[in-house]
């Protein structure tokens, strides 16, 4: 029996006006009825029929004769729904996720979130950085302002901002588009850069790329430590002095470290990498080692727990669980005798966040030559001796190094003490992405 | 924009043209569980893409329109589950009651459908023009009654009153025997 009371409940749910109350009263009286259930589907079926009909329909005040018009209007809609659907249905599944966020955020304000799926299609980042990895695991990480267009997985065209992109083998050919420039990869880590004049920088950390311009339309070859680039109006491709400085932010987050701050330099290792070589006065230097690798041995480390490091003896030393996924980093401080005052003794303080919770960090020179079997860049040659100095428990005395595992199992809290002449140098074991 | 794979553009033909045939069954199926336009249009287009997606798990010449329904009614109840209870949701056993009433009364609920379109051609001019105002993309009953200077309560009044003739409309199309009032 459908009753007024029933049709008010109906009528209110299909305005969009019942109170709680209303809603409450309707819906126990459709549990118990079910003839004013059919009837609700009914006044429902009239009310999405009629939404249906006229919220495709267009304006149809110039258009001269009811009957043309109704066809019309048919027609119009049909079109409607037909380009909704195909809007839609546009197979365009995601392409690339994020899978690290530093700061980033969009235009509106909005924080990227790791884990994002991304189609597809224009991304602006405000600010920040927002590192993307791609089916066929190319990685670039995008440093804000930038606006950036994904085209599909070999393909990015960067209108503005800074890219740094690391390509494995798998994914060869990945391009780099800018408004001048056409950069190809050819396996290999590189930065490209566009300011708000137009001006685009390509700088190659890692392997090699081909560079190509309206007026370079053959391409040019740029190995590592080379650096080109191309402004809005001339179309060649001038060299300029190896630079990276623009892209210290958003390179190492290719490599897992999310953040260095103070006086830390990431450093990506080239064919002729030697760390012993490499000398910064300045700057406690990361260099990524082996990525993504089970080691069969077992791994004997200094530290594993938050906390600074102390000395301990080789046998209460802790080991790492087997099985583990590892990348690894070697961090050094190379200070060599300079120039007015070869003596002084500073220190060099700073900071470095992993991506990865760090599993171990070795510190001890026997336990450095252990791992360097395992985790050093293949051919590389590992210097002899290597010390860093913790303060032995008690000494108040000042010039002892210091290493500070943090809570978040991220980051090194680190300051170095110059020794000229000394090779500080520890590596950080960190789970594999 | 086509698929670049011919199996796949004939698969994107094949559930395109099934969409089409149910989208307004599947609409009219989402309205009745959430009672809110805005709501229904985001789960119906959450579930088509749901269905496209599944399309490969369909079995062509099965019933398309039960496998949608099912489907739609996962992402109402999902939807349900999420919002802010701010004002009051229909219950899952509401449902579930509402689901398998649809499913059975499907046939009818299409019936309807289709004698709408001869009973709107025969509104009068004034009635006409209300539902368009308040049915028209982005409108509401509310900006329609502000537009034409009426009280929003007489334009409610206004439309319940069409809706009932056009459902009478529909049931004598139908040969219907009226429901006793």
């Amino acid at each position: 029996m459908i009753d007024a009371e029933l049709q008010d409940w109906i009528d209110k749910s299909l305005n969009e006006t019942a109170t709680e109350d209303d809603a409450v009263a309707l819906e126990k009286r459709l549990l118990a009825d079910s003839e004013a259930c059919d009837h609700y589907l009914n006044a429902v079926n009239l009310h999405s029929s009629l939404r249906r009909r006229f919220s495709a329909e267009v304006e149809r005040v110039s258009l001269p004769r009811r009957k043309f018009q109704l066809g019309f209007a048919i027609a119009a809609s049909l079109a409607l729904i037909a380009g909704l659907i195909s809007f839609w249905l546009i197979p365009n599944p995601p392409i690339a996720a994020i899978t690290q966020v530093v700061g980033g955020y969009g235009d509106s304000g909005k924080a990227f979130r790791m884990g994002e799926l991304v189609k597809s299609g224009p991304l602006k980042i405000s600010r920040g950085l927002v590192r993307l990895d791609f089916l066929n695991d190319a990685r670039i990480t995008i440093e804000g302002p930038a606006e950036i267009e994904v085209m599909d997985e070999m393909r990015v065209v960067l209108h503005r901002g800074v890219v740094t992109a690391t390509i494995p083998e798998s994914a060869i050919g990945f391009v780099v588009d800018t408004a001048t420039t056409h950069v190809v990869d050819l396996g290999t880590s590189f930065g490209v850069s566009v300011s708000d004049e137009g001006l685009t920088n390509v700088c190659v950390f890692d392997g090699e790329v081909e560079v190509s311009s309206s007026d370079n339309p053959n391409g040019r070859l740029l190995t590592q430590g080379q650096a080109v680039q191309t402004t809005k109006d001339s179309g060649t491709v001038d060299s300029v002095a190896y630079n990276t400085t623009q892209f210290e932010n958003a390179w190492p987050v290719n490599s897992g470290v999310l953040q260095t701050t103070g006086s830390m330099r990431f450093v990506s290792p080239g064919p002729d990498f030697h760390p012993g070589n490499f000398e910064d006065n300045e700057h406690i230097v990361v260099f990524p080692e082996r990525r993504e690798f089970v080691p069969d041995e077992v791994i004997r480390v200094d530290m594993v727990d938050p906390g600074q490091y102390a000395k301990s003896r080789f046998k209460d030393k802790p080991t790492l669980l087997p099985e583990q996924r590892l990348t690894s980093y070697l961090l050094q401080l190379n200070a060599y005798p300079d120039g007015k005052n070869p003596n002084r003794r500073r220190s060099v303080r700073g900071q470095i966040t992993f991506a990865q919770p760090i599993v171990g960090v070795i510190m001890a020179n026997r336990l450095l030559k252990e791992s360097e079997a395992i985790f050093g860049i293949p051919n590389v040659d590992y210097p002899g001796a290597r010390m860093i100095e913790a303060r032995p428990e008690g000494d108040q005395r000042q010039g002892f190094d210091s290493v500070i595992l943090a809570a978040d199992r991220r980051t090194l809290i680190i300051e170095l003490r110059e020794n000229p002449g000394n090779l500080d140098q520890f590596r950080v074991l960190v789970e594999a992405e | 924009m086509s698929s670049p794979f011919p199996e796949n553009a004939a698969q994107h033909e094949a559930f395109v043209q099934l969409y089409v045939k149910h989208e307004a069954a599947v609409f009219s199926f989402v309205l009745a569980m959430v009672s809110h336009t805005a709501d229904a249009e985001d789960i119906v287009q959450r579930a088509s893409m749901t269905m496209w997606r599944c399309f490969d798990k369909f079995e062509l010449g099965t019933n398309f329109r039960a496998w949608a329904f099912q489907i739609a009614k996962n992402e109402v109840l999902n939807h349900l589950s999420k919002i802010k209870r701010d004002r009051h949701v229909f219950s899952e056993k509401l449902i579930g009651l509402l689901a398998d009433r649809a499913e059975e009364q499907a046939e009818n609920l299409d019936a309807r459908r289709r004698a709408l379109d001869s009973c709107v051609e025969k509104l009068p001019a004034d009635e006409s023009e209300i539902v368009k105002g308040c049915y028209r993309e982005g409108s509401t009953i509310r900006s329609f009654a502000e537009q034409s200077g009426e009280t929003a309560n007489k334009v409610y009044k206004q439309l319940n009153r069409i809706r009932r003739r056009l459902q009478k409309c529909i049931e004598r199309q139908l040969g219907i025997e009226e429901v006793a009032s």
